[in-house]
């Protein structure tokens, strides 16, 4: 790959050299100077950054938009995602009768978690935006739930609404219908190889496997896409490339799955790396310690988890006892989680358990036995032999929490008491396993979405970056609700940047 | 497309013990669905424009069976909201192909999350 990735290079420098036609034959090497097709706006990703990019550019009047997918659906995380979006001083806000949030008070909020590394300038720009991207969405015909804005964690006020159905489709889809109806062209199975510069280090435009099905390499054919205006990277983060997550974060465990789709995996940040666009915070990977490895993506765990961390316990299966505060926060209950092990390394899932009849219709529960990412287990005898669990050492572990919780009291663990629930059978049992969720470095770009090139700190021309695979927003933790914020307007935001570039 | 939609038609009116869309052997190492079989008879240039390497897009799906909203699912759904063919996370934006595969069995892309969903298609 990188073989033909600098011999691309090349022989775009030769073409505007005049020298193209002294090139070897190789197939994937057409001189710069030819192309298959032209277009104004190429967008790399179908999320809500590539989306909202596309639809936008279209509205600005920057000509012909094409958005290239590589996955055979539309929408990327996005699509698959809770559908959460942070937005102060929304309408239900308004209603709710909270006057006292603004765009200030939710970045307040964000430089908080993102602990001095986020920042403040982009923030505001997104939040200050944030109404405008609302109004879209309403406008494309997303529905939000009635009445629903709640405080989510991190934020100090409730500001977070969601999509009907709780799961960001419900945006990308109209989106990508509202699209298609001002003339946005959309084509799946696209995969970016690589850009193609001039020799003065203006993206001209892409080279794509055309046909491409994942995660074969192989497939599809190349083509030679021009973009007269602007390629925008709209292309996600990379919580799916196990290399690079390794290398960049080697404390994140290689057993941890993902709530990403299976195409996170960074190949077109990576490219626009190689042609010198500036990485930042690459390592700042967030992960979940409320995954289940019985169920993919992010999965009914983490609604099942906010019963079974409050009223339950989680206990090893190789010991029969608990092993930690299940109270305690992410990073210190991912730790403890991901030291059960077998001898041979393997994860030994941990599981956590609570009082079946105490929420026998509670949709979480429903939707986790029903889904078998959850059982209902009669006995403690029952459970034991389901899960291999040292029998009389789980009964010794439940007698002692019943005794504990009687005098809420958790001198192993200190664990806050105030929501612990003597523990009888039947109960509803899960297995769990931390999950990577979101990375919060990637390309950085100015304020206006242009790309920056390491070597000089100016942008790329013509190369632009929105959403998961742009980096230095956050800092340190991205809070929730904040990523469909930022994808959405920085999707307004980089067409009216490239409509004073052109 | 009239010829195609009576044999299909007539395919389908034959089939007694064969599930329409079973995967067979049908030519070499090749399988294909049952209810394609006629379609087998005349050619792989029926679906694959040009050359039987080449690259198919849904048009050869869509010539037949219509757009992705428009084809009613007649298995039993888990629940009201899990139709993969008016899906609440792609709806049009889903390719034939990311659930159906016409000379393999292939795991359906809801089945990465919901996967007691949804099987092999």
């Amino acid at each position: 790959m990188s073989n033909r990735r600098s011999f691309l290079r090349l022989g775009a420098g030769l073409a505007a050299g005049g020298l193209a036609a002294g090139l070897p034959a190789v197939a994937t090497a057409a001189p710069a100077t030819r192309w298959d097709e032209e277009v104004d706006v190429l967008v790399i990703g179908s999320g809500f950054a590539g989306l909202s990019s596309a639809l936008n550019a279209k509205r600005q009047g920057l000509g012909k938009v094409l958005v290239l997918e590589k996955m055979q659906v539309i929408g990327g995380n996005s699509a698959i995602n809770g559908g959460w979006f942070a937005v102060p001083k929304n309408p239900i806000q308004l209603a709710q009768g909270i006057q006292d949030d603004s765009p200030a008070e939710l970045v307040k909020d964000q430089m908080i978690s993102g602990r001095g590394m986020a920042d403040e300038a982009m923030l505001t720009q997104i939040a200050e935006h944030a109404l405008g991207a609302y109004h879209m969405c309403v406008d494309a015909g997303v529905e939000f739930r009635k009445n629903f804005n709640i405080q989510v964690g991190g934020h100090n006020k409730a500001r977070a609404i969601r999509t009907k159905h709780g799961t960001g489709g419900d945006i990308t889809t109209k989106l990508y219908e509202a699209g298609k109806q001002e003339g946005v062209e959309y084509r799946l199975q696209h995969y970016i190889e690589d850009f193609i510069l001039n020799s003065e280090g203006e993206v001209e435009g892409v080279v794509v496997r055309r046909g491409y099905r994942f995660p074969d390499q192989k497939t599809g054919s190349l083509v030679r896409i021009k973009a007269n205006k602007a390629v925008i990277c709209a292309s996600g983060g990379f919580t799916r490339n196990m290399a690079l997550r390794a290398a960049v974060d080697p404390s994140l465990d290689p057993t941890l799955d993902g709530t990403n789709h299976l195409g996170a995996t960074g190949e077109v940040m990576l490219a626009a790396m190689a042609h010198g666009a500036l990485p930042v915070h690459l390592n700042m990977i967030q992960t979940g310690h409320w995954g289940s490895p019985d169920e993919g993506g992010f999965g009914w765990s983490n609604a099942l988890l906010s019963i079974g961390w409050h009223e339950g316990i989680s206990v090893s299966v190789l010991s029969g006892k608990r092993y930690m505060n299940e109270r305690a926060d992410r990073l210190t209950c991912s730790t403890a989680i991901m030291k059960n092990r077998h001898q041979d390394g393997t994860p030994a899932y941990p599981l956590v358990l609570f009082n079946y009849n105490d929420h026998p219709d509670d949709d979480r529960v429903v939707r986790a036995l029903r889904d078998e990412m959850a059982w209902k287990v009669d006995s403690l005898e029952q459970l034991a032999e389901k899960f291999n669990v040292p029998l009389a050492e789980l009964k010794q572990t439940l007698a002692q929490w019943n005794a504990q919780v009687t005098k809420r009291t958790d001198p192993d663990f200190g664990r806050k008491m105030d929501t612990a629930v003597k523990l009888k059978p039947p109960f509803v049992v899960s297995r769990i396993w931390p999950k990577v969720h979101y990375c919060m470095g990637g390309l950085k770009t100015d304020m206006g979405g242009r790309v920056l090139d390491c070597r000089t700190m100016q942008p790329i021309k013509k190369l632009y970056g929105a959403g998961e695979v742009t980096g230095g927003v956050h800092g340190h933790a991205r809070l929730s609700s904040t990523s469909c914020l930022e994808c959405l307007t920085m999707g307004m935001i980089v067409p009216k940047t490239i409509k004073a570039d052109a | 497309m009239k010829r195609v939609l009576i044999s299909l038609g007539l395919m389908l009116a034959l089939c007694n013990t064969a599930q329409a869309g079973d995967l067979v052997k049908v030519k070499g190492a090749t399988k294909g669905r049952t209810n394609h079989q006629f379609i087998y008879e005349e050619g792989c240039k029926t679906c694959h424009q040009g050359s039987a390497r080449k690259y198919v897009d849904d048009s050869a799906c869509i010539d037949c069976h219509g757009n992705i909203n428009d084809i009613e699912v007649t298995r039993e759904l888990v629940l009201e909201e899990a139709n993969p063919h008016k899906s609440i996370h792609f709806n049009q934006g889903a390719s034939c192909l990311a659930c159906h595969a016409e000379h393999q069995t292939k795991a359906p892309v809801c089945s990465e999350c919901h996967r007691t969903w949804f099987d092999e298609m």
